[in-house]
Protein backbone atom coordinates (compact mmCIF):
# COMPACT_ATOMS: atom_id res chain seq x y z
CA UNK A 1 0.00 0.00 0.00
CA UNK A 2 1.41 3.81 -0.43
CA UNK A 3 0.07 7.23 -1.54
CA UNK A 4 0.57 8.70 -4.77
CA UNK A 5 -0.58 12.51 -6.02
CA UNK A 6 -2.27 12.67 -9.41
CA UNK A 7 -3.32 15.97 -10.46
CA UNK A 8 -2.97 17.87 -7.28
CA UNK A 9 -5.29 14.47 -5.58
CA UNK A 10 -3.98 12.14 -3.19
CA UNK A 11 -4.75 8.70 -3.82
CA UNK A 12 -3.69 5.62 -1.64
CA UNK A 13 -3.08 2.31 -4.28
CA UNK A 14 -4.12 -1.08 -2.22
CA UNK A 15 -2.01 -3.32 -3.95
CA UNK A 16 -0.97 -7.07 -4.39
CA UNK A 17 1.10 -6.81 -7.36
CA UNK A 18 4.71 -5.54 -7.03
CA UNK A 19 4.30 -3.94 -11.19
CA UNK A 20 2.53 -0.75 -10.01
CA UNK A 21 5.19 0.05 -7.15
CA UNK A 22 7.18 0.48 -10.03
CA UNK A 23 5.39 2.12 -12.62
CA UNK A 24 4.06 5.09 -9.61
CA UNK A 25 7.65 5.63 -8.32
CA UNK A 26 7.81 9.17 -9.57
CA UNK A 27 4.20 9.74 -8.12
CA UNK A 28 4.69 8.44 -4.60
CA UNK A 29 4.16 10.92 -1.60
CA UNK A 30 4.96 11.28 2.04
CA UNK A 31 2.04 9.93 4.16
CA UNK A 32 -1.07 8.08 4.63
CA UNK A 33 -3.77 10.33 4.23
CA UNK A 34 -5.50 10.44 1.05
CA UNK A 35 -8.73 11.93 -0.88
CA UNK A 36 -9.82 7.94 -1.68
CA UNK A 37 -8.33 4.17 -2.20
CA UNK A 38 -8.26 2.12 -4.74
CA UNK A 39 -8.18 -1.55 -5.60
CA UNK A 40 -8.73 -4.00 -7.75
CA UNK A 41 -10.56 -7.71 -6.90
CA UNK A 42 -9.03 -11.22 -8.56
CA UNK A 43 -11.94 -11.32 -10.56
CA UNK A 44 -11.35 -7.79 -12.61
CA UNK A 45 -7.63 -8.93 -12.87
CA UNK A 46 -9.09 -12.54 -14.46
CA UNK A 47 -11.54 -10.05 -16.69
CA UNK A 48 -8.96 -8.13 -18.13
CA UNK A 49 -6.79 -10.93 -19.05
CA UNK A 50 -9.17 -12.26 -21.35
CA UNK A 51 -8.26 -8.83 -23.35
CA UNK A 52 -4.76 -10.57 -24.24
CA UNK A 53 -1.86 -12.36 -22.32
CA UNK A 54 -0.84 -9.35 -19.81
CA UNK A 55 0.73 -10.31 -16.33
CA UNK A 56 -1.45 -10.07 -13.15
CA UNK A 57 0.67 -7.17 -11.71
CA UNK A 58 0.05 -5.30 -15.52
CA UNK A 59 -4.29 -6.23 -15.34
CA UNK A 60 -4.18 -4.89 -12.11
CA UNK A 61 -2.53 -1.90 -12.92
CA UNK A 62 -5.04 -1.25 -15.83
CA UNK A 63 -7.90 -1.78 -13.09
CA UNK A 64 -6.57 0.66 -11.28
CA UNK A 65 -6.39 3.51 -13.49
CA UNK A 66 -9.94 2.54 -14.39
CA UNK A 67 -10.82 3.08 -10.85
CA UNK A 68 -8.92 6.01 -10.09
CA UNK A 69 -10.52 7.79 -13.46
CA UNK A 70 -13.91 6.52 -11.98
CA UNK A 71 -13.37 9.10 -9.00
CA UNK A 72 -11.23 11.73 -9.85
CA UNK A 73 -14.24 13.84 -11.81
CA UNK A 74 -15.35 14.06 -8.31
CA UNK A 75 -12.06 16.23 -7.67
CA UNK A 76 -12.49 17.92 -11.15
CA UNK A 77 -10.33 15.88 -12.89
CA UNK A 78 -10.86 13.33 -16.08
CA UNK A 79 -8.87 11.51 -18.44
CA UNK A 80 -8.59 12.37 -21.76
CA UNK A 81 -7.27 9.84 -24.44
CA UNK A 82 -4.59 12.11 -25.85
CA UNK A 83 -0.73 13.11 -26.12
CA UNK A 84 0.59 16.11 -24.71
CA UNK A 85 3.83 18.37 -25.26
CA UNK A 86 5.01 20.81 -22.96
CA UNK A 87 7.03 23.61 -24.69
CA UNK A 88 8.09 26.41 -22.66
CA UNK A 89 5.66 26.18 -19.90
CA UNK A 90 2.32 25.34 -22.16
CA UNK A 91 0.90 21.97 -22.62
CA UNK A 92 -0.75 21.12 -26.61
CA UNK A 93 -3.13 18.29 -26.20
CA UNK A 94 -2.89 15.75 -29.44
CA UNK A 95 -6.09 13.37 -29.66
CA UNK A 96 -7.07 11.05 -32.55
CA UNK A 97 -9.00 7.48 -33.26
CA UNK A 98 -6.33 4.51 -32.30
CA UNK A 99 -3.66 3.83 -34.69
CA UNK A 100 -3.41 7.54 -36.75
CA UNK A 101 -0.88 8.43 -35.46
CA UNK A 102 -0.05 10.49 -32.01
CA UNK A 103 2.91 9.15 -31.38
CA UNK A 104 4.47 9.64 -34.77
CA UNK A 105 3.29 13.35 -34.53
CA UNK A 106 4.21 13.78 -31.03
CA UNK A 107 8.17 12.31 -31.87
CA UNK A 108 8.02 14.85 -34.85
CA UNK A 109 7.13 18.00 -31.71
CA UNK A 110 10.21 16.65 -30.01
CA UNK A 111 12.94 16.73 -32.95
CA UNK A 112 11.16 19.98 -34.21
CA UNK A 113 10.07 22.41 -31.47
CA UNK A 114 13.11 23.59 -29.61
CA UNK A 115 11.99 22.76 -25.59
CA UNK A 116 9.52 20.04 -26.52
CA UNK A 117 9.35 17.38 -23.75
CA UNK A 118 6.08 14.89 -23.54
CA UNK A 119 3.86 15.49 -20.31
CA UNK A 120 2.04 12.58 -21.27
CA UNK A 121 2.09 10.44 -24.07
CA UNK A 122 -1.32 8.48 -24.02
CA UNK A 123 -3.28 9.13 -20.75
CA UNK A 124 -2.91 12.13 -18.68
CA UNK A 125 -5.54 13.74 -16.68
CA UNK A 126 -7.20 17.10 -16.82
CA UNK A 127 -7.39 19.71 -13.97
CA UNK A 128 -10.25 22.16 -14.18
CA UNK A 129 -9.23 24.98 -12.57
CA UNK A 130 -11.34 27.85 -10.34
CA UNK A 131 -11.22 30.29 -13.13
CA UNK A 132 -12.44 27.83 -15.82
CA UNK A 133 -9.13 27.08 -17.48
CA UNK A 134 -7.71 23.54 -17.65
CA UNK A 135 -4.33 21.93 -16.71
CA UNK A 136 -2.82 19.21 -18.10
CA UNK A 137 -1.25 16.75 -15.18
CA UNK A 138 1.36 13.83 -16.04
CA UNK A 139 0.28 10.30 -14.95
CA UNK A 140 2.22 7.17 -14.67
CA UNK A 141 0.02 5.34 -17.43
CA UNK A 142 1.58 6.74 -20.41
CA UNK A 143 1.20 4.28 -22.87
CA UNK A 144 3.37 1.73 -25.09
CA UNK A 145 6.13 4.56 -25.57
CA UNK A 146 6.46 5.05 -21.84
CA UNK A 147 6.90 8.91 -22.44
CA UNK A 148 5.97 11.19 -19.93
CA UNK A 149 6.90 12.63 -16.50
CA UNK A 150 5.67 13.96 -13.47
CA UNK A 151 5.31 17.44 -14.53
CA UNK A 152 1.91 20.14 -15.07
CA UNK A 153 1.32 23.01 -17.19
CA UNK A 154 -1.36 24.85 -18.52
CA UNK A 155 -3.33 23.91 -21.61
CA UNK A 156 -3.08 26.08 -24.61
CA UNK A 157 -4.85 23.88 -27.21
CA UNK A 158 -6.22 20.39 -28.25
CA UNK A 159 -5.74 19.33 -31.91
CA UNK A 160 -6.98 16.78 -33.54
CA UNK A 161 -5.16 14.74 -36.02
CA UNK A 162 -6.15 13.69 -39.19
CA UNK A 163 -3.73 11.59 -41.82
CA UNK A 164 -3.09 14.19 -44.94
CA UNK A 165 -1.35 13.77 -48.41
CA UNK A 166 -0.46 17.89 -46.85
CA UNK A 167 -0.13 19.26 -43.53
CA UNK A 168 -2.97 21.82 -43.01
CA UNK A 169 -4.78 23.18 -39.47
CA UNK A 170 -8.20 24.67 -39.43
CA UNK A 171 -9.95 25.22 -36.27
CA UNK A 172 -12.84 22.42 -35.44
CA UNK A 173 -16.15 23.72 -34.74
CA UNK A 174 -18.01 23.05 -31.65
CA UNK A 175 -20.16 20.36 -32.84
CA UNK A 176 -17.72 18.56 -34.30
CA UNK A 177 -15.49 18.86 -31.45
CA UNK A 178 -17.88 17.34 -29.20
CA UNK A 179 -17.87 14.18 -31.30
CA UNK A 180 -14.55 13.45 -31.65
CA UNK A 181 -14.14 14.02 -28.15
CA UNK A 182 -16.71 11.30 -26.91
CA UNK A 183 -14.29 8.94 -28.51
CA UNK A 184 -11.51 10.13 -25.82
CA UNK A 185 -13.48 10.49 -22.66
CA UNK A 186 -13.59 7.77 -20.38
CA UNK A 187 -17.02 7.92 -19.26
CA UNK A 188 -17.93 5.04 -16.88
CA UNK A 189 -18.68 4.86 -13.17
CA UNK A 190 -21.67 5.32 -11.34
CA UNK A 191 -24.19 7.93 -12.71
CA UNK A 192 -22.91 10.80 -10.62
CA UNK A 193 -19.67 10.26 -11.89
CA UNK A 194 -20.65 10.30 -15.55
CA UNK A 195 -22.65 12.95 -14.88
CA UNK A 196 -19.99 15.07 -13.28
CA UNK A 197 -17.59 13.69 -16.45
CA UNK A 198 -20.46 15.36 -18.72
CA UNK A 199 -20.08 18.72 -16.77
CA UNK A 200 -16.10 18.24 -17.11
CA UNK A 201 -16.93 18.35 -20.30
CA UNK A 202 -18.70 20.90 -20.50
CA UNK A 203 -16.16 23.54 -19.36
CA UNK A 204 -13.64 20.98 -21.83
CA UNK A 205 -15.11 22.72 -24.79
CA UNK A 206 -15.08 26.16 -23.84
CA UNK A 207 -11.64 26.39 -21.98
CA UNK A 208 -9.32 26.27 -25.07
CA UNK A 209 -9.02 26.27 -29.12
CA UNK A 210 -9.46 23.39 -31.12
CA UNK A 211 -7.72 22.56 -33.98
CA UNK A 212 -8.13 19.47 -36.97
CA UNK A 213 -4.58 18.99 -38.28
CA UNK A 214 -4.30 17.12 -41.23
CA UNK A 215 -0.40 15.90 -41.79
CA UNK A 216 1.82 13.75 -42.93
CA UNK A 217 4.78 12.63 -41.07
CA UNK A 218 7.15 14.96 -42.41
CA UNK A 219 9.04 17.77 -39.86
CA UNK A 220 6.72 20.27 -41.62
CA UNK A 221 3.88 19.23 -40.17
CA UNK A 222 5.24 20.01 -36.25
CA UNK A 223 6.13 23.41 -37.51
CA UNK A 224 2.26 24.14 -39.40
CA UNK A 225 0.91 22.57 -35.91
CA UNK A 226 2.99 24.80 -33.42
CA UNK A 227 2.61 27.86 -35.57
CA UNK A 228 -1.38 27.43 -35.13
CA UNK A 229 -1.34 26.16 -31.55
CA UNK A 230 1.36 28.56 -29.81
CA UNK A 231 0.55 30.43 -27.08
CA UNK A 232 3.21 32.89 -25.30
CA UNK B 1 -42.47 5.93 -24.77
CA UNK B 2 -40.44 5.51 -21.86
CA UNK B 3 -36.89 6.01 -21.76
CA UNK B 4 -34.23 3.48 -20.05
CA UNK B 5 -33.46 4.84 -16.48
CA UNK B 6 -29.64 4.10 -16.89
CA UNK B 7 -28.43 7.01 -19.06
CA UNK B 8 -27.50 10.45 -17.78
CA UNK B 9 -28.19 13.52 -19.77
CA UNK B 10 -26.61 16.93 -19.48
CA UNK B 11 -25.78 20.48 -21.84
CA UNK B 12 -22.61 20.28 -23.28
CA UNK B 13 -21.34 23.54 -24.84
CA UNK B 14 -24.63 23.91 -27.46
CA UNK B 15 -25.77 20.45 -27.31
CA UNK B 16 -27.16 17.92 -25.29
CA UNK B 17 -25.45 14.42 -24.19
CA UNK B 18 -26.84 11.49 -23.04
CA UNK B 19 -24.91 8.70 -22.41
CA UNK B 20 -25.32 5.69 -20.90
CA UNK B 21 -24.09 4.75 -17.16
CA UNK B 22 -24.59 1.61 -14.77
CA UNK B 23 -25.57 -2.15 -16.78
CA UNK B 24 -26.67 -0.11 -20.07
CA UNK B 25 -23.24 0.96 -20.36
CA UNK B 26 -22.29 -2.95 -20.94
CA UNK B 27 -24.24 -2.95 -23.64
CA UNK B 28 -24.71 0.30 -25.44
CA UNK B 29 -21.42 2.26 -26.27
CA UNK B 30 -21.07 5.57 -27.63
CA UNK B 31 -24.12 8.54 -26.66
CA UNK B 32 -26.71 9.79 -28.14
CA UNK B 33 -26.73 13.98 -28.96
CA UNK B 34 -29.78 16.14 -28.87
CA UNK B 35 -30.97 19.78 -29.81
CA UNK B 36 -33.10 21.57 -26.98
CA UNK B 37 -36.21 20.45 -28.44
CA UNK B 38 -34.69 16.76 -28.30
CA UNK B 39 -33.63 17.19 -24.64
CA UNK B 40 -36.82 18.92 -23.92
CA UNK B 41 -38.93 15.37 -25.17
CA UNK B 42 -36.18 13.31 -23.26
CA UNK B 43 -37.38 15.05 -20.14
CA UNK B 44 -40.24 14.29 -20.23
CA UNK B 45 -40.14 10.12 -21.54
CA UNK B 46 -36.90 10.10 -18.78
CA UNK B 47 -40.18 10.92 -16.01
CA UNK B 48 -42.90 8.76 -17.66
CA UNK B 49 -44.49 6.27 -20.38
CA UNK B 50 -45.20 8.86 -22.92
CA UNK B 51 -47.50 8.63 -25.73
CA UNK B 52 -46.11 11.28 -28.99
CA UNK B 53 -49.56 13.06 -28.74
CA UNK B 54 -48.96 13.80 -25.37
CA UNK B 55 -45.01 14.38 -26.24
CA UNK B 56 -46.62 17.23 -28.91
CA UNK B 57 -49.09 18.88 -26.58
CA UNK B 58 -46.49 19.30 -24.10
CA UNK B 59 -44.11 21.03 -26.88
CA UNK B 60 -46.93 23.45 -27.81
CA UNK B 61 -47.30 24.18 -23.86
CA UNK B 62 -43.78 25.24 -24.20
CA UNK B 63 -42.60 26.57 -27.43
CA UNK B 64 -44.29 28.72 -30.12
CA UNK B 65 -44.82 26.22 -32.40
CA UNK B 66 -47.59 25.14 -34.86
CA UNK B 67 -48.85 21.64 -34.25
CA UNK B 68 -47.85 20.41 -37.42
CA UNK B 69 -44.34 20.80 -37.23
CA UNK B 70 -44.20 19.83 -33.58
CA UNK B 71 -45.99 17.01 -34.34
CA UNK B 72 -42.95 16.47 -36.92
CA UNK B 73 -40.71 17.25 -34.89
CA UNK B 74 -41.58 14.68 -32.07
CA UNK B 75 -42.06 12.13 -34.90
CA UNK B 76 -38.59 12.58 -36.05
CA UNK B 77 -36.94 12.29 -32.46
CA UNK B 78 -38.92 9.52 -31.10
CA UNK B 79 -37.83 7.52 -34.75
CA UNK B 80 -34.26 8.38 -33.52
CA UNK B 81 -34.33 7.57 -30.36
CA UNK B 82 -36.05 4.03 -31.23
CA UNK B 83 -33.32 3.39 -33.87
CA UNK B 84 -30.67 3.72 -30.77
CA UNK B 85 -32.81 1.36 -28.70
CA UNK B 86 -33.35 4.36 -26.05
CA UNK B 87 -36.79 3.46 -25.07
CA UNK B 88 -37.59 0.33 -22.28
Amino acid sequence: MFVIELAGVRIRIENRYSFIERQCRDFVCEGEDAAFAVSVTNDEILEEQKHGEFSDGYCESICLYRHICEELPAYNVFLMHSSVVEVDGYAYAFTAKSGVGKSTHTALWLKNIPNARVLNGDKPLYRLEPDGSLTACGTPWNGKENWGENISAPLAAICFIERGAENRITPAVEEDVIGRLMHQLYLRGSRQSVAQQLCLMDALVRAVPYYVLECNISDEAAHVAYNAMRKS
Amino acid sequence: MQINKDFTIQKVGASYVAVPVGETSKSFHGMVRLNETGAFLWKLMAEKDCTEEELVDALLAEYEVEREIAARDVHRIVEQLAENKIFI
